[in-house]
């Protein structure tokens, strides 16, 4: 009499699964590809991009300052600018090491980073909606003068915040195979931040919709963008 | 004699030092190895590709259940890892890194050839389907192996991912870009699927 065998499943890994191997002539292609001509790979520690993306971010917003300056800004106003410029800074790097200094592959940075996601929009909006000091309905603000401001510092935001999240972007270049579409889009967020920032300090406008639209919505756009840039330039 | 040891002792102190800096290759983990390989190692290349490529070639092949695709794979991964070694950061666990590397290759590779249009065989035909329902084979690795295959894709790399590579829930379920509780039902899922088709295996005599 046969008797049946026994449960194939007590505990998948110890089963006996198959160790497939490739075939020689692949490994030798491998191993002659990755060890011919080595050298010492041109490595950046984290510090130094770290460092690097801060540098992108004073810039732009030396230039704000240079701009409000220039265009004859109130001193309360430009001093106003640089007090959240500089608030907004430490929250911009505090995202930065956060988001980019910790080795990832870690659920627990992974965590962090998708609240930081969340949070840093939520956060801004809310802050440019604490400190708008004037509302228009939004007919009047679509219409003539004040949609052409908005139209310039929008555009000027999106530029400043490209060029800090273009500068992330490159300075954490194919470093995260894992999570590249949220690191993608801390970078766009933290350009955003810094480009809207920067147009902050050379703006008079207080205005409500001006504020989230033109400074705000640039934000938004930017993480978004820093999602869809990430998959291609974070991942090696 | 005193002045010979005064003199000895620092020597050997930065010879223990170094030593501890520098375990062997065989000893090295995965993450000193590709270290070393970062800082120019052939070696530790080749003692961390014999230690990697198994599971990388067990996982590719699960994947796309095709031995020339998944050897294609490997070293398209491993052109990857080797240009992208300098952005490799200290710290960093190596084989979630690598696995993820090789997964995107895979998704890239599956997108390019859905929008490829389909070889024709030399009779100009469409090239028959694999048939699915086949009897499972008398050898239990090989039974394994099929019903591992039958299984959604899912359910397919969480439970190759854990229990054939070895890699914690937490690990894979950064390769997946997954949660840890949706990597854990997959695996739960698919283990009853795993079960369900092993059935016939358990009855056969």
């Amino acid at each position: 009499m046969n008797t049946p065998k026994p449960d194939p499943l007590p505990d998948l890994a110890d089963l006996p699964w198959a160790k497939p191997q490739c075939r020689e002539e692949v490994s030798a292609a491998i191993r002659g590809a990755c060890t011919k001509n080595l050298c010492p790979a041109q490595r950046m520690s984290a510090s130094m991009r770290l460092t690097l993306c801060i540098a992108a971010s004073s810039f732009v917003a030396a230039v704000g300052y240079w701009f409000g300056v220039r265009h004859n800004r109130s001193e309360l106003g430009l001093r106003m600018g640089l007090l959240g410029a500089l608030g907004w800074a430490i929250v911009q790097t505090a995202v930065l090491f956060m988001g980019f200094g910790p080795p990832r592959g870690r659920m627990s940075t992974r965590t962090v980073r998708l609240v930081l996601a969340v949070a840093v929009p939520v956060l801004f909006l809310g802050y440019l909606t604490v400190s708008a000091w004037s509302f228009v309905p939004f007919e009047q603000f679509s219409q003539g003068a004040r949609a052409r401001h908005a139209l310039g510092c929008g555009s000027v935001a999106l530029f400043f915040g490209a060029l800090v999240s273009g500068s992330v972007l490159l300075a954490w270049r194919g470093t995260d195979p894992l999570t590249p579409r949220l690191s993608g889009t801390l970078a766009g967020l933290i350009g955003g931040v810094g480009g809207a920032l920067a147009v902050g300090i050379g703006c008079p406008s207080h205005e409500a919709w001006h504020l989230w639209v033109s400074h705000g919505v640039i934000v938004l756009a930017l993480g978004v963008m820093g999602c869809l840039a990430g998959r291609r330039l974070l991942a090696p | 004699m005193t002045s010979y040891s005064v003199n000895m002792w620092p020597a050997l102190e930065v010879a223990r030092l170094t030593f501890e800096r520098l375990p062997s290759l065989a000893e090295s983990t995965s993450e000193q190895l590709m270290e070393r390989y970062v800082d120019g190692e052939a070696e530790a290349f080749e003692f961390l590709y014999r230690r990697v490529s198994p599971n990388l070639m067990g996982y590719l092949l699960r994947l796309t259940r095709n031995r020339e695709r998944a050897e294609d794979l490997l070293q398209i991964t491993f052109s990857k890892i080797h240009r992208a070694r300098g952005s490799f950061l200290k710290g960093a666990p190596v084989l979630p890194w690598i696995l993820a590397i090789a997964r995107r290759s895979f998704l890239d590779e599956r997108r390019s050839a859905q929008v490829r249009t389909e070889d024709l065989s030399p009779d100009g035909s469409l090239p028959e389907q694999p048939h699915e329902e086949r009897a499972l084979p008398a050898e239990l690795s090989d039974a394994l192996e099929v019903a591992l295959a039958r299984l959604p894709e899912t359910y397919r790399e969480a439970i190759v991912l854990t229990k054939i590579t070895g890699l914690s829930v937490a690990e894979a379920a950064t390769v997946l870009g997954s949660t840890e509780t949706a990597v854990k039902l997959r695996v739960h899922r698919g283990y009853n699927q795993l079960r369900k088709e092993l059935e016939q295996y358990s009855r056969t005599p």
